[in-house]
């Protein structure tokens, strides 16, 4: 009788633990070591204390993370929780949203990024980015692969340089071949460079987009939910791309799915409902052994 | 079968009601097109057919309509074929009976004299019979038996030559008068159009299917007339122009194509006249008021939707473009007048009118390419954005690139409007009524430099020039007479003219576009 009572009044315990984030009642407490990680490698990217207001909606709170380079880092958390919020803070992309509001300090290679006469054209060559669905512009292959570096003047291209005698087209093809090689789609392409890339697959797309990205020769890559708006094929090809892009570049990647980041990341940040980071591991501790109840939760999949 | 009612999924039976019942459908359609031809003058109504003046014969026609339509009601009422009528016609066809009813009382009870008090009461007697006839019943007989009346009520009149060829009505108060060309087919086509409505419903069986075929054929009617208009229009103009716009043309002794209409002036020397100085001048018109317009109502654009902030001052730009758009066109020529033609040598000269409809021209660029610019999706702006590109590079070579088609659109139809108007040049622009060929602009060859400012100046831009609306108002109101020959035969052929110029400029247009399109997408 003792047996079977401890047992119970044991599972009760568990489960009537105070883990929901429901107004009113008590909230799990979220404890700084569980975020403070060390990971293996130099510091790339070195997040301290990022808040984040879109207007009065408060949606990152004193967000403290360090992000080693060559490698992927994966943010999962439930829709809202803030994590896309977090990623286009890194390449400050939320100066485009007007209401957005954000405090803290973000360092790339120690030099806060937040701190006046940033130099912002600088900071996203630096600092690429891949977007949820796929965003060719409505260009020529070529013309999407190289238009950040001809943009950049890095290229010289167009009549000007052709009667200057300043064209550098080899240098483009070279350009674009080693970028869509490093994406893995020049196969696929090399015979039609001049088509319009609304014409590629999903998948195609957002693989040109990843090579349009490396184009401009970035430190690091931020990918928010890269794979999201894809089949099953074209997902396994990103993620492995993922974790071949890591050996050269920085990867962050937000992600919806678990699996994603459990196969693809070395190190993984959950973020939960609130805007608060709550754990930030190796990929292998949050899945395995997560130190939080409500991190525990959510990737066996009872809430979020 | 447990269930009687049981409706088959596939129709086989019923095929000779549905056949007589299609082959009315037809002939609603084929008196219908013959009313309209009618009414365009296409055909007349007191031409023999087989020995029967031709309304005569459309009377035959709608009666026999009418007669069969109330028949298909009676065969499907008393069982004699399945359908599936509803318990009513509904609302909609009980009201427009009722219209239609109240309409021919009225009308009826006007031609027999009745006072006002009468008209109205006999009116509204025959609207109520009307309403009753279609609400009360099952649906196979509401939705026939007052159609089919109509339509032999219409028939009889024509087959008895009440209204035929030869009326003539007095309209009391209205100092005017109804001529049998007119409402001969104006009749056949109120009768078609309901007979061919309920025909289509007996047709699809009554009920939910037949209302469907019915609504089809009203609207396939409707939109047949609507064709029927433009396509009489264009060609009548057409008809009426190509005399004039082919005088004299031919193969030349040189082997050169000869077209002296729109290659001669319309002075005293020429052997044929021509419109080349009006024509020369609305081409350098809309050329000039777009190449106004276009940069400024695009770049107006391009700060409302990319830098300014949505607000209050948008709104109220936005507010002032839609009034701009809506002004008239002759309150531009009174702005034009004052202002702008004491700016430019104080006499009325090309480039006044080219500004001035550049004027006009403005609020429908900003307004389509506004719209054109915010439907760019986002996701090119971020992409860029990320790459590190500038604003003002991305809009460049990504958002107006993608624009383009759309601002396209803008200018095709502001184009439309402006080379046809006459009353900003009227007061802005002038010109002769026949201008002589040396009074055509020569824009290109009337470049000037000088050694002093502004070192280059056009007299061509500041002479008074004709352009094609223009010289038609003027041959018009100046009695279509002048020092040529046949002058209506040039007026009309100048009125073709400008119809063709003007498509002339939608094709170079929607050319455009569809060049655009095709590269952003292919």
């Amino acid at each position: 009788m003792s047996q079977t009572d401890t047992t119970e009044t044991r599972a009760n315990r568990t489960d009537s633990q105070p883990v929901s984030t429901t107004a009113g009642e008590t909230v799990e407490e979220t404890r700084t070591e569980w975020t403070t990680y060390e990971a293996a490698g130099e510091t790339k990217l070195a997040v301290d204390a990022l808040d984040v207001h879109y207007g009065a909606d408060h949606a990152l709170k004193g967000v403290s993370m360090d992000i080693p380079e060559e490698s992927v880092t994966a943010l999962i958390g439930p829709s809202g929780c803030g994590k896309s919020t977090f990623l286009r803070c890194l390449n400050r992309m939320n100066d485009r949203i007007r209401a957005a509001d954000v405090d803290g300090r973000v360092e790339l290679d120690g030099e806060n990024i937040y701190q006046d006469g940033i130099d912002l054209v600088e900071l996203r060559k630096r600092i690429g980015m891949v977007f949820q669905s796929p965003n060719p512009f409505p260009k020529s292959i070529r013309e999407n692969v190289s238009y950040g570096p001809r943009k950049h003047g890095d290229i010289q291209t167009g009549l000007l340089a052709r009667l200057t005698g300043r064209e550098e087209s080899d240098r483009e093809e070279t350009l674009v071949e080693r970028s869509l090689e490093r994406a893995a789609l020049w196969d696929e392409v090399s015979d039609r460079l001049d088509d319009n890339a609304l014409g590629l697959s999903g998948g195609q797309q957002q693989r040109l987009c990843i090579a349009r990205c490396l184009a401009v020769d970035p430190e690091v890559i931020l990918m928010d939910e890269p794979a999201s708006a894809l089949d099953p094929i074209a997902t396994s090809k990103i993620e492995d791309l993922i974790e071949d892009l890591a050996e050269d570049y920085t990867v962050v990647v937000v992600t919806h799915s678990m699996q994603q980041a459990a196969r693809v990341s070395d190190q993984t940040a959950v973020f939960l409902t609130g805007g608060e980071l709550v754990e930030y591991d190796d990929t292998e501790k949050i899945f395995e052994n997560p130190e939080s109840q409500r991190v525990e939760d959510y990737i066996s999949g009872k809430f979020g | 079968m447990s269930r009687a009612t049981q409706t088959a999924l596939v129709r086989d039976d019923r095929t000779l009601y549905e056949a007589v019942a299609g082959l009315a459908v037809g002939c609603s359609g084929v008196a219908f097109l013959t009313g309209l031809a009618a009414l365009l003058d296409l055909l007349s109504i007191d031409d023999l057919v087989a020995g029967l003046e031709l309304s005569v014969v459309l009377g035959v026609v709608v009666l026999g309509l009418g007669v069969s339509v109330v028949g298909f009601g009676l065969t499907s009422r008393l069982g004699y074929v399945e359908t599936e009528a509803q318990p009513s016609a509904g609302l909609v066809a009980s009201a427009a009976f009722t219209g239609i009813w109240v309409a021919i009382g009225m009308a009826i009870s006007g031609v027999a004299g009745l006072p006002t008090a009468g008209q109205l009461g006999i009116g509204a007697i025959l609207g109520a019979a009307a309403f009753a006839t279609t609400a009360l019943p099952r649906e196979d007989i509401g939705s026939t038996l007052p159609a089919g009346v109509v339509a032999g009520f219409c028939g009889l009149a024509l087959v008895s030559g009440v209204v035929g060829p030869g009326l003539e009505q007095g309209l009391a108060g209205y100092n005017a008068t109804l001529f049998g060309d007119t409402v001969v087919p104006a009749v056949v086509l109120l009768a078609s159009l309901v007979t061919g409505w309920s025909a289509a419903n007996a047709y699809g069986g009554f009920g939910a299917r037949g209302r469907n075929i019915a609504a089809y054929v009203l609207i396939y009617l409707v939109v047949g007339s609507i064709l029927a208009v433009l396509v009489g229009l264009v060609a009548f103009v057409t008809a009426k122009g190509l005399p004039g716009l082919f005088n004299g043309f031919g193969v030349g002794g040189a082997g050169l194509l000869r077209w002296p209409f729109l290659t001669n002036g319309a002075g005293l020397l020429a052997d044929t006249a021509g419109v080349f100085p009006a024509l020369l001048g609305t081409v350098w018109l809309v050329i000039g008021a777009v190449l106004f317009a276009v940069p400024t109502g695009v770049g107006a654009a391009v700060f409302l939707s990319e830098y300014a902030e949505e607000g209050r001052f948008t709104g109220a730009v936005e507010v002032a473009t839609n009034g701009l758009w809506s002004t008239p066109s002759i309150v531009f020529g009174l702005f034009g007048a004052a202002f702008l033609i004491p700016r430019f040598g104080n006499q009325k000269s090309l480039i006044a009118g080219m500004l001035t409809l550049g004027f006009m021209l403005l609020p429908l660029v900003l307004i389509t390419s506004r719209e054109a610019i915010l439907a760019v999706p986002d996701e090119y702006r971020d992409a860029s954005a990320a790459l590190g590109v500038s604003k003002w590079q991305t809009i460049r070579s990504v958002v107006l690139p993608a624009a383009i088609p759309g601002v396209t659109t803008g200018v095709i139809l502001g184009v439309g409007r402006i080379a046809g108007e006459t009353a900003p040049i009227l007061l802005t622009m002038g010109g002769g009524v026949l201008p002589a060929k040396s009074a055509a602009p020569n824009v290109l060859g009337g470049f000037q430099l000088s050694a002093s400012p502004p070192f280059v100046s056009n007299p061509a831009l500041l002479e008074a020039t004709s352009a094609l609306p223009y010289q038609l108002y003027a041959l018009i109101t100046a009695g279509l007479s002048g020092n040529i020959q046949n002058p209506q035969e040039y007026a009309w052929g100048l009125a073709l003219t400008l119809l063709l110029v003007v498509l002339v400029f939608y094709a170079i247009g929607i050319t455009t576009r569809y060049y655009f399109r095709r590269k952003l997408h292919q």
